[in-house]
């Protein structure tokens, strides 16, 4: 008799969530909001600040191609190589610059860590599928580029239970 | 007629009523092992399990890199708890150097590993849901999951591998109004986790399946080596962060849960009692926690550990994780050991598995909280 009641009871905890809002993100169409605007790392103080881990933004404005990134890279992924960029900056005399092949990146972010002079950050741009290997490498004209990207969804928790929206 | 055979193999006498089957080594939940199992009938004569074939070389990998660079290959072996993987090392690391953490990235790393520890449990109960075929238990802990999976991605920034906490504290400071946000969510997951024990834990189906399969008693759970919610599951209250309390573990609420049984019902049944303990501390350690100062002391660019050797362990979602570390005056370690709580728990299986019928395999396979990637490390 036991079993039946039991067998019931736990039917009934599965039927009353017919009601329920499902929890399910519909993600093409809604994409989740982060924190902030990536994460950032102030070398001052030797402590980052919170946001997603996406891809990178590069101020060439401040890049000095001292290859502190690349070396840090070295033995975690091995993604970034310096290369020649077609600019004169007066603080980057070799004129070299990271590019990044998102094909071997971690997203440790670790990069961001070494950077020194707040060159390197990461933006929450996370979508950067592609139909070619080659196109999974972004040179630093392509890493100057802020991304332009709409995420609004959070989790919303009321008395009925949790939803996306 | 005698036949030469190579040193260590031998010829076993075949059997009519006994066949082996090979269970894996294609993922037999999560990651490669194989059991090589012999069935009379339906039941289970001999298991002898078969790991190795996620072997990565992790420790060797950590001799060449230094102790920064170390922090994101080193959790890889379970990235689902990569906090909790993490952890040991930094402690020893911390003592290699002579590193001083502040108090509030301690608070901060300790809400990162119980957040960590529900997100691997629920994994895991999702996974032992949908291997004894209750597929609502494979939905929900999936779904409740991504709950933690936010907060964690709030504080981190990514959503697996987190590679968090660093020697000297943890990489940045809580966003704004973190505090709020993890406290609703974790208490909506606490409503949401008495549901579980309607719908899977007190289900006279599960319980007809897993009571009394599988037992370990507590004197072999000792003798054997287990750890973890192995066995806690017999009868030994052991937890890590009650006996050697590590940062600031001494100063949380919590209690050690220990259960008698020792079959499979108990060993599944532990780690979902821990996670009510785990919001515990995450709630408590939101309160005690200071609420502004330094995270993460500053390291000097390549940090080099003296002559010394250091072990240091933490309780994980599968058990104690130690790492051993030596350092020889150079910014790589010398040798770096970890010893996993997965790899302990496997010992157990032949001996629990024998004259079990092949259908409870997959129940008493995955009580044990065996993670075949950690195990292989």
């Amino acid at each position: 008799m036991s079993n039946v009641i039991g067998i019931i009871r736990a039917l009934n905890s599965g039927v009353k969530h017919l009601a329920v809002k499902r929890f399910t993100l519909r993600y093409p169409e809604q994409k989740l909001k982060f924190v902030g605007d990536g994460f950032q790392f102030n070398p001052e103080t030797g402590v980052g600040i919170a946001g997603l881990r996406g891809r990178h933004i590069l101020f060439h404005e401040h890049c000095t191609g001292c290859q502190l990134c690349s070396v840090a890279c070295e033995g975690i992924a091995e993604a970034i190589s310096m290369v020649k960029v077609h600019e004169t900056w007066k603080h980057n005399k070799k004129a070299i610059m990271p590019q990044i092949d998102y094909g071997k990146c971690v997203f440790c972010g670790l990069c961001v860590d070494a950077c020194p002079f707040y060159a390197l950050y990461m933006t929450n741009d996370y979508e950067l599928s592609s139909f070619t290997k080659s196109a999974l490498i972004y040179t630093p004209a392509q890493l100057a580029i802020k991304p332009n990207i709409s995420q609004d969804v959070e989790i919303k928790i009321d008395d009925r239970g949790a939803s996306h929206g | 007629m005698t036949t030469q055979l190579p040193p260590g193999m031998h010829l076993e006498t075949v059997d009519d009523k006994i066949m082996t089957l090979n269970v894996g080594p294609q993922h037999p939940g999560s990651g490669h092992m194989r059991l090589i199992i012999k069935v009379d009938g339906d039941y289970i004569v001999s298991c002898d399990p078969d790991p190795g074939y996620v072997h990565r070389g992790e420790e060797k990998m950590a001799e060449y890199r230094n102790y920064i660079q170390n922090i994101p290959h080193l959790e890889r072996p379970v990235i689902h708890d990569s906090s909790n993987i993490l952890y040991p090392y930094c402690l020893g690391v911390e003592e290699l150097l002579g590193i001083e953490v502040p108090e509030r990235a301690k608070y901060i790393r300790v809400i990162a590993a119980e957040l960590n520890r529900c997100i691997y449990i629920l994994y895991w109960l999702a996974i032992y849901g949908i291997f004894l075929g209750h597929s609502t238990m494979f939905m929900w802990p999936a779904g409740d999951r991504e709950l933690f999976i936010d907060l964690l991605e709030a504080m981190s920034g990514a959503r697996v591998t987190h590679a968090y906490l660093v020697p000297g504290g943890v990489r940045n400071d809580l966003p704004s109004n973190f505090e709020e946000r993890c406290l609703r969510q974790v208490e909506y997951f606490e409503k949401r986790l008495k549901e579980y024990e309607a719908v899977f834990y007190q289900n006279p189906l599960l319980r007809a399946r897993t009571e009394g399969s599988g037992i370990l008693s507590r004197t072999d759970a000792i003798r054997l080596g287990t750890t973890g919610s192995v066995l806690r599951a017999s009868g030994v209250d052991f937890d890590v962060r009650k006996k050697e309390p590590y940062d600031v573990y001494e100063n949380l609420d919590f209690q050690t849960i220990v259960l008698k049984e020792g079959d499979s019902y108990a060993r599944s049944r532990v780690p979902y009692l821990e996670m009510f303990e785990s919001c515990r501390i995450i709630k408590d350690a939101l309160k005690k926690m200071p609420k502004s100062g330094s995270v993460r002391t500053k390291l000097k660019p390549n940090p080099k550990g003296g002559n010394d050797e250091v072990y240091r362990r933490i309780e994980s979602g599968r058990g104690a994780i130690g790492y051993y570390i030596v350092s020889n005056n150079r910014p790589e370690p010398y040798r770096v050991k970890i010893s996993v709580g997965s790899f302990r728990n496997l010992i157990c299986m032949p001996y629990l598995l024998k004259g079990e019928k092949l259908g409870n395999m997959p129940a008493v396979y995955w009580g044990l909280n065996y993670w075949p990637v950690e195990a292989d490390r």
